[in-house]
């Protein structure tokens, strides 16, 4: 066995290694799909094997009576309101931290770097008491301002790092044909900020849709759950049926699945800015 | 910074506050007035009724013996610590791997490896549930298929294992983002510094262990952090996979406040639990910060 036999046995086993890998991180996902459209006799005969028959009835079957849909739209509107009031604040909070200095600015920039440090779960006691005392809790606006608020630091810190790479010199322009800083921060600013901005966009939506805990326990009316905690109602009434399961598990995922098989590059980079800054 | 205020003339402080509010209150409303109100209710015996009763620092005294806390942090611990080998040290063999220049599918894999970070804790819990379940679960059909049924075990049931099966999915879903951190790491390191080494005559694994490992320790360090964070405040997955249980098996510290103000509505004593989780959490993100040298880079 001379030299060159063990450098391409070594990468052999890397690729392989590295396939298994990946295999192991997309198996359950796919035997999670593939296996939602057995039906439960057929999935007990053997958990492994590809469907012979398809049954889309547990999908629909999920979708109305599982009521997912209804979870589905709870999402749906808390996301879209908490967004926008997320990419807003965001916006100018992050703005204004880049381009300006003031008094309070680094305790101001601190107080947000603490919320990306501070475990939020420490504050579902005491945010569950100030909502009941407040009686917000359970309307279809209660989940808003905390989403909001753990979304809000990531974005801050990506538009303030994307404001520092800008020159002013679009700015100044503007304020010499006699703009105000309100016209230049929404005419000017915010569409060169656009690429930044959709990437906030996107990675509050996914943590906005997959955040449990503080929808756990702000919201217990049934008709005002929003997926993951519908989901757990769902899992609840159908754990004798898998197949069945499995299909209201893939509804629940299909928009972060959809979501994120279009926009991967930008995710990832996103994550990955945010994560390392905090 | 200062060179950009020199050009932009400054607006009024009172505009500047003015577009700052929002985000300040906001934040106000949700992280600092609960913080406060957690530790004002934690010194009071209290079930959520109109009676309380100040009792000082009597919550924290119980805390401190409470068996159970600390049985919640210990699982907290097992979990980070495991996550740092299994998260951190996956990740890293990966990113070296995949940097590699003959590596096949290289997109492929990244995006593969990615996905289950975006993917809801929730649905991670319930998929490995179905993953473990102890007739249907692929774990034990693949057991039985390789004739190891030695090995078949109630992963969620046993109370001396149900720790190490609940964090499985953990590492499974995070190894990606820490992947992704450290395949930005190795490719900020210039290549002439390989290309000098390979002129000395270094190999492959060589190159790894004396040039990419401390070339990367900057980041390595910032992964251990957020691992330290992350997996402090670990609920979710948990929470839909055993619920804390067995008994207490597997019962992490999110999971023991929730349980004392929700379950048991001793909502005093649930603040204090939450406090001493923040404390023990920041206290753990600060020394390691400390331990392993200095401020972490900022990029």
């Amino acid at each position: 066995m001379n030299a060159r036999t063990v450098v391409t046995g070594g990468k052999l086993l890397a690729n392989l290694l590295l396939a298994a890998f990946s295999v192991f991180c997309v198996f359950p996902i796919l035997w999670v799909l593939y296996s939602s459209l057995k039906n439960q006799a057929a999935f007990s005969r053997n958990i492994v094997s590809l469907p012979s028959s398809l049954h889309f009835e547990n999908y629909s079957k999920a979708f109305w009576d599982g009521e997912l849909y209804r979870y589905l739209g709870n999402s749906a509107f808390v996301a879209a309101v908490s967004v926008v009031l997320t990419i807003a604040i965001g916006f100018v909070t992050g703005y204004f931290l880049s381009r300006f200095s003031f008094r309070g600015r680094n305790a101001l920039y601190a107080m947000f770097l603490f919320g990306m440090l501070v475990p939020t779960y420490g504050l579902l006691v005491p945010l569950f008491i100030e909502y009941r005392n407040l009686h917000l809790l359970d309307s279809r606006l209660s989940l808003v301002l905390p989403e909001v608020t753990f979304a809000l630091p990531l974005v801050i810190f990506l538009i303030e790092s994307f404001m520092k790479s800008i020159p002013t010199e679009m700015e100044e322009a503007a304020y010499m044909d006699g703009a105000s800083l309100t016209s230049s921060l929404f005419r000017i600013v915010f569409p060169m900020c656009r690429p930044i901005l959709s990437t906030c966009v996107i990675i509050s939506f996914l943590n906005i849709w997959n955040e449990f805990p503080f929808a756990l326990i702000l919201i217990n009316t049934q008709e005002l759950k929003t997926v993951p905690v519908g989901l757990t109602n769902f899992v609840g009434q159908y754990t004798v049926d898998y197949p069945q399961l499995m299909a209201g598990i893939n509804v629940s995922i299909l928009p972060v699945i959809v979501v994120y098989l279009l926009l991967y590059k930008r995710i990832i980079q996103g994550m990955v800015a945010g994560a390392v800054k905090g | 910074m200062n060179r950009l205020e020199k050009t932009l003339p400054r607006p009024k402080s009172t505009t500047i506050y003015g577009y700052l509010l929002p985000g300040t209150l906001i934040y106000v409303f949700i992280v600092l007035i609960p913080l406060g109100l957690s530790i004002y209710f934690s010194f009071f015996k209290w079930s959520g009724g109109l009676s309380k009763a100040f009792i000082g620092l009597r919550n924290y005294g119980d805390l401190i013996q409470d068996a159970k806390f600390w049985f919640s942090f210990r699982n907290n611990m097992i979990i980070t610590v495991l996550s740092i080998i299994g998260q951190l040290g996956i990740a890293f063999v990966l990113a070296v791997i995949l940097q590699a220049k003959w590596v096949r599918f290289r997109e492929f894999h990244r995006t593969v490896l990615f996905l289950p970070v975006v993917l809801p804790a929730v649905v991670v819990g319930f998929i490995w549930n179905l993953i473990f379940s102890q007739d249907y679960g692929i774990l034990n059909g693949l057991l039985r298929s390789l004739h190891l049924s030695s090995w078949i075990r109630p992963w969620l049931d046993d109370p001396h294992i149900v720790i190490y099966s609940v964090t499985v999915p953990i590492v499974w879903q995070w190894v990606g983002l820490y992947l992704i951190i450290f395949m930005a790491a190795i490719q900020s390191i210039p290549s002439d510094i390989y290309e000098g080494a390979e002129i000395d005559g270094a190999t492959g694994f060589r190159k790894v262990i004396f040039i990419t490992l401390p070339l990367m320790m900057d980041t390595l360090k910032v992964a251990v952090m957020l691992c330290i964070a992350g997996n402090m405040k670990i609920f979710d997955n948990i929470y839909v996979m055993t619920g804390g249980g067995p008994g207490m098996s597997s019962t992490v510290m999110a999971q023991y406040a929730y349980r004392t103000s929700f379950n048991q509505f001793k909502l005093g004593y649930g603040s204090a639990i939450s406090i001493g989780m923040i404390v023990l959490s920041l206290t753990l993100i600060l020394l390691s910060r400390r331990l392993m040298g200095g401020r972490t880079v900022e990029r």
